[in-house]
């Protein structure tokens, strides 16, 4: 029950994370190759969703052994090839036709985004890490 | 609260009686201090030589191909116990599971620092590295950090 609370509580962290990137990233993206197109409300729509959907393609990432240094890359790999196929799935779906450089651009693009929220989540476990060596001087100092 | 301390000869019939009124979180604690202090194990080495050491000197056990070693500073000592009966009986001792594979003592850890895929690598005092899987380290860190705020 903890595992699982802690697991949503991760993938909550995460998908919060993808989506103010994604938001940034459409941002920018919009206003240097499509800065005459006006959009709807719907459109906000899209940022959760390309986030919700990135944070479920990352049960690839899942395993019930301890995973090494090369399989977590070799999955993390296979989950950035996910979300690049979804994105240029669910664009050309909608009837989306990217030029070659824009399609280029989009793809390091979701790259960036996806090398930054893994920064992004590593700084707060990092941070994480920091509060919990101060408590343990504590807890080592009380206990002995 | 008086304390005497007199000497014997024989360690096997070492003791510590606490006489009180009362049994306060403060006796509690002295018992549970001196519980610690006082708990030894015994292990073969390498070598096939028996060994007895302390448990506060362990700074893990690890299980391997059906086996429990206990690792102190100067040896590696197998012991006869499964690990998750080394997990319960000494959690008491600041002994907390890290992976599926080790028990640690939190008393000899002297930091984390985050690996990959929200794991943590977890800095012994003997400069061993070992890794916390991301199962158990919310338990790590309720320990730890009881009610101090975490992200999580």
């Amino acid at each position: 029950m903890m595992r699982n609370k802690s697991i949503l509580a991760e993938e909550m962290k995460a998908f919060f994370v993808c989506t103010t990137c994604i938001t940034i990233l459409e941002g920018i993206l919009g206003m240097l190759f499509f800065p005459q197109m006006k959009l709807g409300y719907d459109a906000f729509f899209s940022p959760p969703i390309f986030g919700l959907l990135s944070v479920l393609f990352g049960f690839v990432n899942y395993s019930k052994k301890e995973l090494s240094v090369r399989q977590v890359l070799f999955r993390r790999f296979i989950h950035l090839l996910m979300i690049e196929g979804l994105v240029f799935g669910l664009n050309y779906a909608s009837g989306m036709i990217f030029s070659p450089f824009a399609a280029g651009i989009l793809a390091i693009s979701i790259g960036v985004v996806f090398i930054a929220v893994y920064a992004a989540l590593w700084f707060m476990d990092r941070r994480s890490a920091m509060l919990f060596n101060e408590q343990l001087k504590r807890y080592q100092s009380r206990e002995s | 609260m008086k304390v005497h301390i007199r000497k014997i000869p024989d360690k096997a019939k070492e003791q510590v009686i606490i006489e009180c009124v009362e049994v306060t979180p403060e006796i509690t604690d002295i018992k549970a201090y001196v519980t610690r202090k006082g708990e030894e194990l015994s292990g073969v080495t390498d070598g096939q030589r028996m060994m007895r050491f302390r448990l506060e000197d362990v700074y893990y056990f690890e299980a391997l191909d059906e086996k429990v070693f206990a690792y102190t500073r100067e040896q590696v000592c197998e012991v006869k116990m499964r690990l998750y009966e080394v997990e319960k009986r000494y959690e008491n001792h600041h002994f907390v599971r890290c992976s599926k594979s080790v028990v640690m003592n939190l008393m000899l850890l002297e930091g984390i620092s985050p690996a990959l895929n929200g794991r943590f690598f977890a800095y012994m005092k003997n400069g061993e590295k070992l890794m916390i899987s991301r199962q158990y380290a919310p338990k790590l860190k309720r320990i730890v950090m009881g009610g101090v705020d975490d992200e999580e």
